[in-house]
């Protein structure tokens, strides 16, 4: 497969001798296909989308996107891409039509090119009867599906979508979601990056894990569910609203627990096997005085790699 | 070329759908116009002090000299260093080379129109009536003589002119000068009048010891009347060098003009560092348009609002009777102006670390540029230093050249001045470039 994206080596640090936002990282992008980069908040997920669309200069290594140096030929590089950025970069003063004329003209469309691509992308995101309404009347699902449309216009070899669904309603997540998945069904190439592990694994062809700057596993969903081999997490709710961090310890010294982590009002346990640390795991809980309210067994997810990888809960 | 219209048309287009943005670039200069024009008047007049004036008496009356007299009298104190001259060409050319405020030109014949009666009094006895008391004692001769000066004299069907020709330089200074005249004037009308009223009497007392007709007194007593109610048979003129004098209307159309002009482009300053963090400017820089582009265009988009905002503003105030100059050079002293006023936006968004930050800091510039150079107090009574020092401000250049176009200097008069702006702007561009780079390395 041609790779579209390709990044080396990519290290990015804001300051002098300051931390790396993003540190050692390699991967590939294939035409067509959607790749997901998937972290906690803080973990360079944007700091290499913007190195990828040239706002950010690296300060080692390499990025090309469509055979183009992202430092070399920037002017190429963003002519064959659009993004989605995290925050709904839109004008609220200007109607959903100026937005779309706007910055179709900035990618340098206009003429019957650029109202052609107005009124698809209108129709695209259902907001044809609203065009000439300003954008600051408009909920926060319909800005975040402007927003996606504004990264269409030009119909772009590659799309980056940071967080696309972070802060909406779960119905706009819904759309959103479904329309990526339309994209890529159409050929779109798409970097989409996210701390959501169910995002990742609904809509991945391939998934990058970062952590702390650093890409901690990449491959198939299938190819990092082997990582943790054939494990399993248990998900322990307590009755009490404390000690759960307690239990996470006091779990690491149970033969056949792999990990254990206390997050949200739940304990999640990897173990290699439920049948065999399921009461073990109970007995720990109980000797704390802690009552388990409910318990979940789950398939191996993302959120065991994580927790394998790192030790810490994705939601951590 | 299209993307720099493109982005400067939506920049004037967000800009001007603002109502708040709107409220403060038009409606609140206008609405400061209107209140100090209340408070003023559109005229004017102002203290000051060491006003350079010169006296050119040309009157061989006692008049004359007791007009001149009064720029040397303790009532006007320090208000005026006045100066005697003789040569009116050389007089009227110090004017012309703005040496002094203003020459006041009092004509030949001023004290025959101010007291014809007088005059002739002198001819025919000698006396000097303005000194005389209701118990002075005349002699027969000199009590034919006075009847007969009352007869003979008449007040000049035309009333003299009193010159002030000033220079547009010395706006203010030329109404404080115009103000001691008239005060002079009055001050000689008083004196006739309690003279005429001192001759009335002593006709009245020359009539009941039978020495003079009883219808000479009735005619005199009349002819007293008269006098008061017809006013001084003096008129006067403010002439300025140029043909134009200093109005208030015109002064604090400009200056607020130019103030909020400030307001506007710091504020539209500001709003590249909003765009930066609402994320529309890191999406601009991602299309496929130059970086120099963006910033070109944002800047553009600015100016354009800047100028679209003087615009209105002179046509506004223009209809409300302030008078601007000579329309060309009005057009590209706004010109200008706005470049040199979007240079200080620039200048503020570039070293500024947000919107916040980059707002406080403009308005702090704005009033503080705004006070310096004249936007609240007239420019030219602020200590020189201070006009020295506010030429750092967009304001002050601002504030003198439409000065100078309302005073009806001619436009070729402006080109150092416009030269000083275009110096000031490329500077604060330059430091605007260097803080950009920074910014965006």
């Amino acid at each position: 497969m041609t790779a579209l994206v390709e990044v080396q080596n990519l290290y990015k640090r804001y300051t002098p001798g300051g931390a790396y936002a993003v540190d050692d990282v390699s991967f590939e992008i294939h035409a067509g296909e959607l790749f997901s980069l998937l972290g906690p908040n803080g973990a360079g997920k944007t700091t290499v989308i913007s190195t990828i669309s040239t706002l950010l200069r690296p300060t080692a290594g390499a990025v090309r996107v469509d055979g183009c140096d992202v430092q070399r030929d920037p002017m190429a590089v963003r002519r064959v891409i659009g993004v989605v950025p995290q925050e709904l970069a839109l004008y609220d003063d200007l109607t959903a039509y100026e937005n779309l004329r706007f910055w179709g003209e900035m990618r340098g469309l206009h003429g019957a090119a650029l109202q052609h691509e107005i009124a698809e992308k209108l129709a695209l995101i259902e907001l044809a009867d609203r065009a000439k309404d300003r954008v600051a009347t408009f909920s926060g699902g319909m800005k975040r599906r402007l927003n996606l449309a504004v990264g269409l216009l030009g119909n772009p070899k590659l799309l980056m979508l940071d967080e696309p669904t972070v802060a909406i309603d779960p119905q706009s997540r819904r759309y959103i979601l479904d329309w990526v998945k339309r994209l890529r069904e159409q050929g779109v190439t798409i970097l989409y990056t996210t701390h959501y592990m169910e995002e990742a694994q609904e809509l991945s062809d391939r998934i990058g894990i970062i952590d702390h700057g650093k890409l901690i596993a990449l491959g198939t969903l299938d190819e990092l569910i082997q990582l943790v081999g054939q494990h399993e997490m248990l998900s322990l709710r307590l009755v009490q609203e404390t000690g759960g961090a307690e239990l996470a310890t006091a779990l690491g010294s149970v033969a056949g627990v792999i990990g254990a982590n206390a997050t949200n009002g739940e304990v999640l346990v990897n173990v290699t096997s439920v049948e065999a640390t399921l009461t073990a795991v109970v007995a720990v809980a109980t000797g704390l005085g802690l009552s388990v309210r409910a318990i979940e067994i789950h398939e191996p997810n993302l959120e065991a790699v994580f927790l394998h990888l790192t030790g810490r809960a994705l939601r951590d | 070329m299209r993307k720099l219209l493109v982005l400067s048309g939506k920049e004037v287009l967000v800009t001007f759908r603002d109502v708040g943005a709107l409220l403060m670039m038009l409606a609140t200069p206008l609405a400061l116009t209107l209140v100090m024009m209340a408070a003023f008047g559109s005229g004017s007049s102002t203290p000051i002090s060491d006003i350079p004036v010169l006296l050119l008496n040309r009157d061989e009356g006692a008049f004359g000299q007791r007009l001149a007299d009064v720029f040397f009298s303790p009532s006007v104190g320090n208000l005026v260093t006045a100066t005697l001259v003789t040569d009116e060409t050389a007089a009227r050319a110090r004017v012309e080379a703005d040496e002094v405020a203003a020459l006041v030109v009092i004509p030949a014949d001023f004290s025959a129109h101010m007291f014809p009666f007088g005059v002739r009094a002198q001819e025919l006895t000698g006396l000097d009536v303005t000194a005389l008391a209701s118990d002075t004692p005349l002699t027969p001769e000199q009590q034919a003589g006075l009847a007969q000066a009352f007869l003979q004299s008449r007040t000049p069907a035309n009333p003299v002119v009193v010159e002030i020709y000033a220079s547009p330089d010395w706006r203010i200074s030329t109404l404080v000068v115009k103000a001691i005249v008239s005060q002079g004037l009055e001050q000689l009308n008083v004196q006739i009048a309690g003279t005429m009223q001192i001759i009335s009497r002593l006709m009245v007392e020359m009539a009941k010891a039978g020495r003079e007709p009883a219808d000479l007194a009735g005619g005199l007593q009349s002819g007293v009347a008269a006098h008061e109610a017809a006013g001084l048979p003096i008129k006067l003129s403010i002439t300025s060098a140029t043909g134009r004098g200093f109005s208030w209307l015109g002064y604090y159309a400009s200056s607020m003009a130019v103030l909020f002009l400030m307001f506007a482009v710091t504020s539209g300053g500001r709003t590249l560092l909003a765009e930066r963090q609402r994320g529309t400017l890191p999406r601009l820089l991602i299309t496929p348009t130059p970086p120099l582009v963006v910033l070109l265009g944002k800047m553009g988009g600015i100016v354009l609002t800047g100028i679209l905002q003087m615009l209105i503003l002179w046509g506004a105030t223009a209809l409300i009777g302030a008078y601007w100059g000579y329309p060309v050079a009005v057009l590209a002293a706004i010109v200008l102006l706005v470049l040199c006023a979007s240079s200080v936006g620039a200048f503020i968004s570039a070293w500024a670390r947000t919107p916040g930050q980059a707002g406080a800091i403009g308005s702090a510039v704005t009033l503080i540029g705004g006070a310096l150079s004249g936007s609240f107090f007239v420019r030219w009574n602020l200590p020189q230093w201070v006009q020295y020092l506010s030429l750092i401000t967009p304001n002050a250049w601002g504030i003198e050249i439409f000065g100078r176009l309302q005073a009806g200097r001619a436009p070729s008069t402006i080109l150092p001045w416009l030269g000083g702006m275009i110096l000031l702007t490329v500077i604060y561009y330059a430091l605007a470039l260097v803080g950009f780079r920074r910014q965006f390395k």
